[in-house]
């Protein structure tokens, strides 16, 4: 592995064009990541026709370090300004925001670095250590049972953690769940809640919902804040964590680092569900779960590091089955393609070179986020300084053209202001937004894995149970339910 | 009436809504899949079941114990502070902000990005609250050239052109001045 290692390190930065795409993806992740309104899937789609001029290897790379930098990177935007920027942020935001409301802005970005780059290289060095074999496993326990079981288990946690009272978790996660049945069913393609709109047979796209329920319409609060003289700026301040405060949260560190790598195996779950159940974990284990959400160091280590931990697993069955495991590694397909080139267990041997120098990318950009991360987030803190009047019309922009480049559809515009407004008037009233774009996520793939797994047991739903792994998880999604339902009886309201 | 709000009946009846039209819309492609049983009305009727199940839920839980947030739950402590309208002009303002984007996006196919971008920018401006002039002016010229300068000079993007004369005319002359400065440098 070493001998490997190094190999694809001097195929790296042996070749001065190489280095520079190398620092290009570090630098365009973390920034477009950074930017409230675009996301590193923005870039991405920008930059996918360009790669077919770029070397397979070095096509291949770009993305995975777009991934790494641009998953870290958009963190900051959903610690400063309640906007992810991409999904994988979400459950960031639940205690990132309010530590950035509270003062403590520089904390919680010092932490998403640090955790960002454990997680991602430690999620490095067992993709590079084990990627095979893990392919192996998951090819003989993972089936769609089981994928259904985790997507079950993940929007559990997602309806427990998110909105003013578990109905209210409930009713975002199955809005989610019904947005993503508009388009084509994925069994017999039939079109499905379309109302005579041609466009809409594809089904809403996650890039423009995202940003809309996100990006758009947290600008939507805060202009109604705004109006009714409630703004306030958020408070700057650069302090970083003590070395001490980061030491506390070891466990969570290494618990999520688990979680993130487990969820980032499974194929089309990806990194978005690692950081939903890092957090959903880290709330289940701590000994004050009612701080969660208030501004708690623990919540954004917890969810940053999963996340990044996830981006090193997905690349397993990427590479080892040629399945993605979310939009961006779906766009790595892409440039494969655009080489001639299928992803799958024949590339270990027909191009050990390209395995080996993603690899080592992806291990030297996570790497790289604490070092450029760490001298970027102060400049980067500055940005809340900046008066909303000027911010706000910017983010909209950004987020028009976000939403407007991935399928150069006006309509997908259209759909994120709708998504704003209805995000808006959601919130307003106590829904859970991650818990929606949580279900339109995993809407697809669950019923596409509850379809197949059906079809595999032959309708008998019994059949899931005598699956360790799935038995394991439709438990825990079971109690996780069960549990808020107690608590949404039996519990007191909050007195505050 | 319990402690029940106008909100959380209003609610209700949304949510209710949704799972009932949703539902009938569902027949419109109610056809049998010959490898899967539940065809494709399965999986969504399911949701749609759910989501009328958990309205009902929703609304006994604000009938019994009001709208307030439960213990534990994330994320709840914003929306804990409703915000108050006291006059007819905060509705008015808030509504230009909402519909304002809105119309941007339905005005991008006839009159495209290159020329309805700077006016929607200064809209939102003056939507939201500022009156200064030279602030509004230099600010709409600022981000409309960080836009342009990003997207469609160094990552060439491709942005709506609109289908609409003038705007098509101005479009294509922005994009005839980026391709003239392609072949300058």
């Amino acid at each position: 592995m070493i001998e490997n290692f190094l190999a694809g390190s001097a195929t790296l930065f042996g070749d001065p064009f190489t280095i520079g795409i190398f620092i290009f993806g570090v630098l365009g992740g973390m920034l477009f990541g950074a930017i409230p309104g675009v996301s590193m899937l923005t870039l991405a789609a920008i930059l996918l026709p360009f790669t077919a001029d770029l070397s397979p290897a070095q096509g291949v790379m770009l993305f995975a370090v777009i991934y790494c930098t641009g998953t870290y990177g958009g963190a900051i935007t959903a610690i400063l300004f309640n906007i992810p920027g991409a999904p994988e942020n979400a459950p960031t935001a639940f205690d990132g925001y309010p530590m950035t409301q509270k003062g403590m802005a520089g904390k919680a970005v010092g932490a998403a670095v640090l955790c960002s780059a454990i997680g991602g290289v430690a999620s490095a060095l067992v993709m590079m250590s084990a990627t095979e074999p893990l392919a192996q496993w998951a090819i003989m326990n993972i089936g769609p049972p089981e994928i259904f079981a985790l997507v079950f288990f993940g929007l559990a946690v997602a309806s427990s953690v998110g909105g003013r009272t578990i109905w209210k978790g409930w009713l975002s996660v199955l809005f989610g769940l019904l947005i993503a049945t508009i388009g084509q069913d994925p069994v017999g393609g039939i079109n499905r809640f379309n109302f005579g709109y041609s466009d809409l047979a594809a089904g809403i796209a996650f890039v423009p919902a995202i940003l809309g329920f996100f990006a758009v319409s947290e600008i939507f609060i805060q202009a109604e804040k705004n109006v009714s003289g409630k703004y306030s700026a958020p408070k700057f301040n650069v302090d970083f964590p003590s070395f001490l405060e980061l030491w506390a949260h070891k466990i969570a560190v290494v618990r999520s680092i688990f979680v993130g790598f487990f969820c980032g195996i499974l194929p089309g779950i990806g990194a978005t569900l690692a950081a939903f159940m890092g957090y959903g974990e880290a709330v289940r284990w701590s000994k004050n779960k009612n701080e969660f959400g208030t501004g708690k160091l623990e919540g954004v280590i917890s969810s940053e590091t999963a996340n990044n931990a996830a981006t090193g697993a997905a690349m397993i069955p990427l590479l080892a089955l040629g399945l993605p495991g979310g939009a961006l590694t779906a766009m790595m397909v892409a440039v494969f393609q655009m080489h001639d080139l299928e992803p799958g267990p024949l590339v270990f041997y027909n191009s050990p070179e390209l395995i080996w120098i993603v690899f080592a990318a992806m291990f030297y950009a996570n790497l790289s986020i604490l070092f450029v991360g760490l001298i970027e987030t102060k400049t980067i803190l500055y940005l809340l300084k900046i008066p909303f009047q000027f911010l706000a019309p910017m983010i909209l922009m950004l987020a028009s053209i976000g939403a407007y480049i991935s399928r150069g559809l006006v309509l997908d515009v259209i759909v994120m202001f709708i998504a704003g407004i209805i995000g808006f008037l959601l919130r307003r009233s106590g829904y859970s937004i991650p818990g929606i774009v949580l279900g339109l996520i995993l809407g697809k793939i669950g019923e596409q894995n509850f379809a197949q797994g059906m079809q595999m047991v032959h309708y008998d739903l019994g059949t899931y149970f005598s699956r360790p792994i799935c038995t394991i998880l439709i438990v825990a999604g079971v109690l996780t339910l069960l549990k808020s339902l107690h608590s949404a009886f039996f519990q007191k309201p909050k007195t505050t | 009436m319990g402690k029940l709000g106008r909100t959380d009946i209003f609610e209700a009846v949304f949510w209710l809504l949704i799972a009932i039209i949703f539902f009938a819309f569902s027949f419109n492609f109610n056809q049998p899949i010959e490898i899967y049983k539940f065809g494709a009305t399965g999986w969504p009727r399911v949701i749609l079941f759910l989501m009328a199940l958990v309205a009902f839920g929703n609304f006994y839980q604000a009938y019994s114990k009001g709208s307030a947030a439960q213990e534990g739950r994330v994320g709840a402590k914003e929306n804990d502070e409703p915000i108050e309208y006291t006059s007819k002009g905060q509705y008015i303002k808030t509504g230009m902000i909402l519909i304002l984007p809105l119309l941007y996006g339905l005005s991008l196919k006839p009159v495209g990005f290159y020329s309805g971008t700077p006016i929607f920018i200064a809209l939102i401006m003056i939507a939201w609250g500022e009156r200064r002039f030279r602030f509004i002016l230099t600010n709409t010229i600022l981000i409309y050239a960080i836009l342009i300068g990003l997207f469609m000079l160094v990552l060439n993007a491709p942005l709506p052109q609109g289908n609409m004369s003038p705007f098509y005319d101005i479009s294509a002359f922005m994009l005839k001045t980026k391709t003239q400065l392609d072949q300058l440098f």
